[in-house]
């Protein structure tokens, strides 16, 4: 196996370990909250630095893989340490990286009790994530896949709010019957394809219907629990809820993009036959997600409840433009992903720059913050603006680039035109508002009745700091998303051509060739 | 040599027999020197444990490329069985270690290590047979001890009733086991493994008959010895009433001896009756993973869930005897392995915890650990997530490999059953994490200061990440150890 890597430096296992070791120097070494902080700080920058040479670096001409490594690791079962990004998996790497300080940032003053335990829990947390998206290896990725499940057990379970304990067990359990599901097709498939874990293997190995329907099935259930999609998305709201509010931001602005990730790295490249079957299934529980669930969020009385449901509605957008097998859709799905990265991130640390003030996050306990914290006021109008996609706003150009790929898909196995899928799809947009603003005038606006909220003091520097680089990534993405979309180019019209040819002939080839094989062999 | 005829057969390979010989002569000795010399001191607990390091240097000195056989094949020394008494040596020399502290109180302290010593001398032999006979033999030597050792606490009534329990549910399985074996024995006319699979595989008509009923049998009869539903109902009370290092024996040694003499019975005696011994436990795996995996959830007791959970595990680990294939079996070795480490390690935490005298026992007990002691909390929190299977831990391997071998071998339909019941088991084990990280401190922790005993602690907890991101070795050294039997 040869390195396609242009640094010829092992830069992906840097960015993977680098938080790991920091975390083990913390824990051995640094004393003192005070200290704690700043040395996270300091690995997680680190961190983001190292992995910056993946965006500035990357080849946008090629739908390779890039930045490859590779080293044996349990020859038994012919498991490799395989890593490599394209252009989809690699955005999410940095904004991984990038929210991970942001949310060390963020916890800086209200974590604290077992500041440092915190601080080793997310740059544990960082190492995993990373790890999941830039596996090659089907066991590699399971291995990081399960064990964020660890420190995020630990994250909410600790530092969350008085339900934590029922919510970190409903996510865990959730997610972990899910994923034993996935481990399971893994191994099926491990001896059909001639016993090998690649997932670029996996990827080209011609599985026959029966089989490709089962793995996705198998699939379908491990990544729909994380994405959520309606009905399995009941933890999410809870976890939501009982996070602490970095916990939330990393459910909302990674967690939650690992299930539509593994849609687009698994499901439609390996199984193509089976994920274009499913296609009407998979669009119904998308528009359930998307109006039902949006629906939902407006009864919402808690400001978190009411923006984790939010984000099921917009992952509802991700998974329609996922299986739409179009270049825009599919485009539109990861931009969306991103997108949703900043804003709903930046929506749940405005929930928590509120709750530090005053610990609550009914609705009904707020009125007129407008008054009191103008900058707040104008940073949370912008993100509400830009959670219901107003042009100029990065998630505009994911959602629009989703109804435009809808309205143009012609997929195999749809009755009906999937221009009614988009229009259905279109009401979110008014959805969308209705919950959104609605939250913000009770909220912010309004006058000054609660003595408590007369209390509340405006945003500190610190606070600010954090919101800016989120706010000047969700303008860039949304006037000028082209640099995104480059690297998303050739990497998605590759996946597409995978997703849209037919394993079956081969596969059938492959059948009729079996006798023959097999008196070759004997 | 060749003139001489001795009036007795002669053992070819006595040297064979001299880990055995070592233990048995200590353990004798030890009584002696207990009662005359070191009366009660913690001497007798430091020789016993010599003892075992010593045997253990034994086995594996005498370990050589070929099988060795003594007593006309009654005894067996190959890789199989010096790996598995590697396993068991272990386990007692850690369990005897665990034992330091929490038995220093107690009179007879003699008696209670050479109990133990004659214990693993049962194991040893159970694993080294090749014949109905020397197995049982080993098999009742380590019953009767684990018996005694069970109830080691006499004034302790709980601890009385667990014995009693034990022993007449086990006298009632060796019962059963000798009735099978006579089955088999009337068929076949041998005692032998080897010769009564060949001999079985004839077997029709009334034979058949009478050869199925033995099968069942014996299944049942070494099934309650590794706690095989529906034959485990010792297990919770046993574990439960027995001293805390008694119960970290009972969970693993006699484990590692029973599954050993499960897949030498499935390699020698039952080629030729594959299709039976795979309906049969087919149908227990079933019951074991589901009885152990939602039985535990139940648990207020730490002891009786972990013994739940080894219901659990074994139930798991059959996946392995399911697969009937060689890499089933070492698998099987795998997970024994990882297993112990894993136990070893859990009931070092529980010993050393205590809450005003009493050491913990329920699970409240673990209520805001990781406050007062980040170091212990750590431990068993990756003990729990390596029970539950999470990977970067050795746990997840253990399943991982028996699990692969059992798709493999066409069993995908038990495998799912037994990963979606590993996921229900996570739950109680995320309970005691719980406990640990997310609960207050309620009552003042008191804890032992044993320094042999926290270093059990630390390096079980060091074994079990190292194993989990490096299992190769691991695999390897039982992909060997398979070779003396495959």
């Amino acid at each position: 196996m040869e390195l396609h890597n242009v640094l010829d430096f092992p830069i992906l296992s840097l960015s993977i370990f680098l938080p790991l070791a920091g975390a083990l120097v913390i824990w051995l070494f640094v004393k003192g909250d005070d200290a704690v902080r700043w040395a996270s700080l300091a690995v997680s920058v680190a961190a983001f630095i190292v992995t910056l040479p993946l965006a500035l670096m990357f080849d946008k001409t090629t739908a390779h893989m890039q930045f490859e490594e590779f080293a044996p690791w349990i020859s038994t079962f012919n498991i490799n340490y395989q890593l490599g990004v394209d252009g989809i998996s690699m955005p999410f790497i940095i904004l991984t990286s990038f929210l991970t300080v942001v949310c060390i940032v963020s916890a800086w003053r209200c974590i604290q009790n077992r500041v440092k335990e915190y601080m080793i829990a997310f740059l544990v947390l960082e190492t995993t994530l990373i790890g999941v998206f830039s596996s090659l290896d089907a066991v590699l990725f399971y291995f990081f896949w399960e064990a964020l499940l660890i420190p995020m057990y630990l994250i909410i379970g600790i530092w969350g709010g008085k339900n934590r304990v029922y919510a970190t067990l409903k996510f865990f359990l959730y997610t972990l019957a899910g994923s034993v599901l996935m481990l399971i097709a893994l191994l099926a498939m491990y001896f059909e394809a001639g016993k090998t874990f690649s997932m670029l293997a996996f990827m080209d190995y011609p599985f026959n219907l029966e089989w490709q329907i089962w793995i996705f099935i198998a699939f379908f259930i491990a990544f729909a629990v994380k994405v959520p999609m309606w009905p399995v998305h009941t933890w999410l709201p809870d976890a939501h809820t009982e996070a602490p509010t970095a916990g939330s931001v990393i459910l909302a602005g990674i967690l939650l993009k690992m299930g539509a990730y593994g849609f687009l790295r698994f499901s439609l490249p390996m199984v193509p036959d089976a994920s274009q079957y499913f296609v009407p299934f998979m669009v119904a529980l998308s528009l359930v997600a998307i109006v039902y669930i949006s629906f939902v969020a407006m009864m919402q009385t808690d400001m978190k409840r009411l923006i984790a449901y939010s984000s099921i509605a917009h992952m509802g957008f991700v998974t329609l433009g996922t299986f739409m097998f179009t270049q825009a859709a599919v485009e539109g799905a990861v931009i969306g992903m991103i997108s949703h990265g900043f804003v709903a991130a930046a929506l749940f640390l405005c929930v928590g720059v509120m709750y530090d003030r005053l610990h609550t996050r009914e609705i009904g306990d707020y009125g007129g913050v407008v008054n009191v914290m103008p900058v707040f006021a104008a940073v949370m109008l912008f993100f509400c603006m830009a959670n219901i996609a107003l042009p100029g706003a990065s998630a505009f150009v994911g959602e629009i680039m989703v109804l435009i790929g809808t309205f143009e898909a012609n997929p195999v196995y749809m009755d009906v035109s999937t221009k009614w899928v988009a229009i259905a799809a279109t009401s979110s947009v008014v959805l969308s508002a209705c919950y959104t603003l609605w939250m913000y005038k009770r909220v912010v606006m309004g006058d000054l009745v609660k003595d408590s909220v007369k209390s509340m003091k405006d945003m500190t520097a610190r606070e600010f700091g954090f919101f800016v680089p989120l706010m000047l990534l969700t303008l860039w993405m949304g006037f000028y998303p082209l640099p995104f979309l480059d690297i998303l180019h050739v990497s998605v019209e590759h996946l597409i051509a995978q997703a849209t040819t037919s394993k079956l002939d081969a596969a059938a080839v492959l059948v009729q060739a079996m006798p023959v094989l097999d008196a070759v062999h004997h | 040599m060749a003139n001489v005829t001795f009036p007795f057969p002669f053992p070819d390979h006595l040297i064979t027999l001299l880990p055995e010989m070592i233990v048995a002569i200590m353990a004798m000795a030890l009584l002696l020197i207990d009662v005359f010399i070191t009366k009660g001191s913690k001497v007798t607990a430091y020789l016993a444990i010599l003892t075992t390091i010593v045997a253990g240097f034994a086995t594996y000195a005498l370990q050589g490329p070929e099988p060795l056989v003594a007593f006309y094949g009654f005894f067996v020394f190959d890789a199989f069985a010096v790996f598995s008494k590697i396993l068991i040596f272990a386990a007692t020399g850690m369990a005897m270690i665990l034992s330091l502290e929490y038995m220093k109180d107690e009179k007879h302290i003699g008696e209670y290590y050479v109990l133990m010593l004659f214990a693993m001398l049962g194991m040893m032999l159970m694993v080294s047979s090749n014949n109905f006979i020397t197995m049982y033999l080993g098999l009742e030597l380590m019953a009767l001890s684990v018996y005694v050792l069970v109830a080691y606490q006499r004034d302790v009534l709980r601890s009385n009733e667990a014995a009693l329990k034990y022993f007449i549910l086990g006298a009632l399985s060796s019962g059963m086991l000798l009735y099978g074996i006579t089955f088999l024995y009337g068929v076949s006319g041998s005692f032998e493994f080897a010769v009564m699979g060949e001999k079985l595989a004839h077997a029709e008509g009334n034979a058949a008959t009478a050869v199925m009923l033995g099968l069942v049998f014996l299944i049942a009869g070494l099934g309650f010895k590794v706690s095989m539903a529906p034959f485990h109902m010792w297990t919770p009370d046993a574990y439960e009433g027995a001293p805390t290092p008694i119960t970290a024996f009972m969970s693993v040694a006699p484990k590692v001896a029973g599954f050993v003499i499960f897949m030498r019975i499935i390699v020698d005696l039952l080629p030729s009756l594959q299709h039976e011994y795979q309906t049969i436990l087919t149908g227990i795996a079933v019951l074991t993973i589901a009885i152990g995996n939602l039985a535990a959830i139940a648990q207020r007791n730490i002891k009786r869930m972990l013994a739940y959970s080894t219901v659990g595990h074994v139930g798991f680990i059959m996946m392995g005897l399911l697969a009937g294939t060689p890499e089933g079996f070492s698998g099987i070795l795998v997970y024994l392995s990882i297993y112990l480490v894993m136990t070893m390690g859990v009931f070092a935490v529980i010993i050393l915890m205590r809450r005003e005298g009493i050491q913990g026992e329920l699970l409240d007990d673990f209520a805001g650990l990781s406050k007062v002691r980040p170091g212990y909390a750590l431990a068993m929190g990756l003990f729990m997530f390596s029970m539950a299977g999470i990977p970067f831990l050795g746990g997840f391997w253990a399943k991982y490999v028996v699990f692969m071998a059992a798709v493999e071998a066409g069993h995908l339909y038990l495998v799912l059953y037994a990963l979606l019941f590993s996921a229900v088991g996570a739950f109680y084990y995320l309970r005691v994490v719980k406990y640990i990280y997310f609960d207050e401190e309620r009552v003042a922790f008191n804890f032992i200061e044993s320094k042999p005993m926290q270093a059990t602690v630390f390096v079980t907890a060091v074994t079990i990440v190292f194993l989990g991101l490096f299992p190769e070795a691991l695999f390897e050294v039982c992909r060997q150890a398979l070779g003396g039997l495959v």
